[in-house]
């Protein structure tokens, strides 16, 4: 009974202890930023970098560019529409939507124009040239250049879950749709699928 | 010869003091931190009481400044969203949100504490209705911030955690309710229905006892929507099973919007502090064990009325927290007490022992076994006592409307008046909270103050 006992209080004092050195600072490690850093299973930059890569790629090498130049002898303007969130993560859209634009403009082949709401802001501030900017420097309105396509889509997510396990399956669709026309040009999809599992156990 | 035993009891009674001294150090610093959680409830609760939820924000803020502890982040969480501040309350229930996860699995250590010093020493990760109300609010926080996809994603995020949870998931059934106008808001009437559907199922299983009975307007909507969507054979055997032959579905109409009206009434209840000698068999004795217990019966809520044009309409309650506290606490009672008769008979062997060696460190040990025997009575004490909900048909265009609490004898006690714009075939929020009539004798002094200013 007594060494049971004198076990309890040497416990008791030992967890006492883990207890306060669980206040500790944390440690930084600098990484490159595409190496795979997989924490909760949740969305992540890594996610975001497959699909800019994948959907880059396959716009690039695809017919509707080609014929656009031949039919039109310049290079297509787009506008980016709105990518859905229809996952079960709160997901940054725009991340990989700015991946992608920039290297399509890096690329050369296609112009982007702003989207809605940088154009309020590029707007008040032509506005503004009109009252006070210099004659020779003042831009004027109504030059805008209007956009070919549009590029919509969404990210939808399934889930299946047991306790302790998840397999997390994410579909990303990319459309351009042509304006006017409203023709679809291009689909471009990319799915991720990863397992999480995780620890019954803690300390 | 004489002298050898006394200076090895003396040396034996030095040890097991130092022993002790730093137990009493570590374990006093450790109790601080978790068991006052009560009388940081209390005071907390009376700021929103009294009609001063920034006095009761202040000092919730102030608790938990590295932001681990799950019940703080919830408190901080629901009293920015009654203080209006919708996207710092995201930010602290997504904090805790992490931290949830991150108690996920049985903790050793923990467990180990809970048998030797007290319940506090557990994580506490909020019981599963907690858990789903999180995602709930956090919906109503991307609700109010006008990202109704953000809320779409909290009820999908809320489905994989019910789905954790097993074979029979834990469905909350005004979560479900409130995932169905998600989805109706955003045009997506399959998955609406489906939502309506698990939320009359849960408040028809579990009416009455956790739940308040099934809200006549999720019944209109349930049938809405199967008329909506061409289903005439289930939309017949649910008209019969409601009793409501009259009921004839309104059509879809470009000229009108709904108004949803959600209704934060009271607070949750709160957990108590009892101590009752229990005999233990074990160690033939009976011994003093601590556990929670919700000492004051249901409070009486004030009414809510909601007026728009010129007409009047109560609310229905969809969510009844308070016997959702108690049910839940219930349930946890079998559990709480075999751990505290573990403890308690962990804690007898302890001060015996020490008894044997000095009376002194029997004293000490006793001591520490008291002030240590704490029930655990963390809970999310800043959720509201009932959620009522109202949804109205309204003309596209701006309404006034007007929301007066009404007490037991009819008697108004507070107005919220509120301006809405109603779009075509969309639901337009209006959520509140409210505990108490916000003092307008403060607004006067204001007033005043300004009025010498000038």
């Amino acid at each position: 009974m007594k060494s049971y006992t004198l076990r309890a209080s040497q416990l008791v004092i030992t967890l006492g202890l883990l207890f306060l050195i669980s206040g500790c600072n944390p440690t930084v490690t600098r990484v490159e930023t595409d190496s795979v850093t997989d924490l909760s299973g949740n969305w992540n930059d890594t996610d975001s970098r497959l699909v800019a890569q994948e959907m880059i790629q396959d716009v690039l090498s695809r017919s509707w560019l080609s014929k656009f130049n031949r039919d039109q002898g310049k290079a297509p303007t787009v506008i980016v529409g709105t990518v859905r969130n229809l996952s079960h993560e709160h997901i940054n859209t725009r991340t990989f939507v700015a991946d992608m634009e920039r290297e399509l403009i890096n690329s050369g082949e296609v112009e982007f124009v702003a989207s809605a709401d940088d154009r309020k802001e590029v707007r008040s501030e032509v506005k503004e040239q009109d009252l006070h900017a210099s004659e020779e420097t003042r831009k004027a309105m109504g030059n805008e250049v209007g956009a070919d396509f549009m590029l919509q889509g969404s990210i939808n997510s399934i889930v299946d879950a047991v306790s302790g396990e998840q397999a997390r399956f994410y579909q990303i669709d990319l459309t351009l749709i042509e304006l006017g026309t409203n023709r679809k040009v291009w689909l471009g999809q990319k799915k991720i699928k990863k397992t999480v599992e995780k620890g019954g156990f803690r300390l | 010869m004489l002298n050898k035993p006394t200076s090895l009891i003396k040396k034996h009674w030095y040890n097991n003091q130092t022993l002790k001294i730093a137990l009493i150090v570590c374990v006093g610093s450790l109790v601080q931190s978790c068991a006052s959680y009560g009388s940081h409830a209390t005071s907390m609760r009376g700021g929103l009481l009294a009609g001063h939820a920034e006095a009761s924000l202040a000092i919730a803020e102030e608790k938990d400044k590295q932001q681990k502890e799950v019940i703080s982040s919830l408190d901080k969480g629901m009293l920015r969203r009654i203080t209006n501040d919708y996207s710092g309350s995201n930010q602290i229930l997504e904090v805790a949100k992490h931290e949830i996860e991150a108690l996920h699995g049985v903790s050793i250590t923990e467990n180990l504490a809970s048998v030797t010093i007290n319940e506090t020493l557990r994580g506490y990760e909020g019981d599963p209705y907690e858990q789903l109300l999180l995602h709930a609010y956090m919906a109503m926080n991307y609700i109010q911030l006008g990202q109704i996809d953000g809320a779409r994603v909290e009820m999908l995020q809320a489905n994989v955690k019910m789905m954790e949870w097993g074979e029979e998931p834990e469905e909350d059934a005004f979560l479900r309710y409130l995932e169905g106008i998600i989805y109706e808001s955003l045009g997506e009437f399959d998955s609406a229905l489906i939502s309506y559907r698990k939320a009359y199922i849960v408040y028809k299983e579990k009416g009455g006892n956790q739940y308040p009975p099934a809200p006549v307007a999720l019944k209109k909507d349930l049938l809405r929507l199967l008329a909506w969507q061409g289903l005439q054979s289930e939309y017949k055997s649910y008209k019969k099973e409601f009793g409501m032959a009259d009921y004839s579905p309104v059509k879809q109409n470009k000229d009108f919007g709904e108004l949803v009206v959600i209704l934060n009434n009271g607070l949750a209840p709160i957990r108590s502090e009892t101590a009752i000698p229990i005999f233990s068999s074990e160690v033939q004795q009976n011994l003093r064990v601590a556990f929670p217990i919700y000492k004051y019966p249901k409070q009486n809520l004030f009414s809510p009325q909601v007026t728009v044009n010129q007409k009047q309409y109560s609310l229905e309650t969809v969510e009844d927290v308070d016997a959702l506290a108690r049910y839940s606490l219930e349930q946890a009672m079998p559990g709480i007490m075999l751990r505290a008769t573990a403890r308690a008979v962990v804690k007898y062997n302890t001060q015996h022992t020490a008894q044997e060696n000095s009376s002194i460190a029997g004293l000490l040990m006793t001591v520490t076994n008291l002030i240590t025997e704490r029930a655990d009575t963390r809970s999310w004490t800043t959720l509201p006592q009932e959620i009522q909900l109202k949804r109205i048909l309204l003309p596209v265009g701006e309404h006034q409307l007007q929301i007066k609490m009404l007490n037991v004898a009819g008697n108004v006690v507070d107005i919220m008046d509120e301006k809405v714009v109603i779009k075509s075939q969309q639901p337009s929020f209006v959520i509140k909270h409210w505990n108490a009539p916000v003092p307008k004798k403060i607004k006067i002094i204001a007033d005043k103050q300004a009025a010498n200013k000038n």
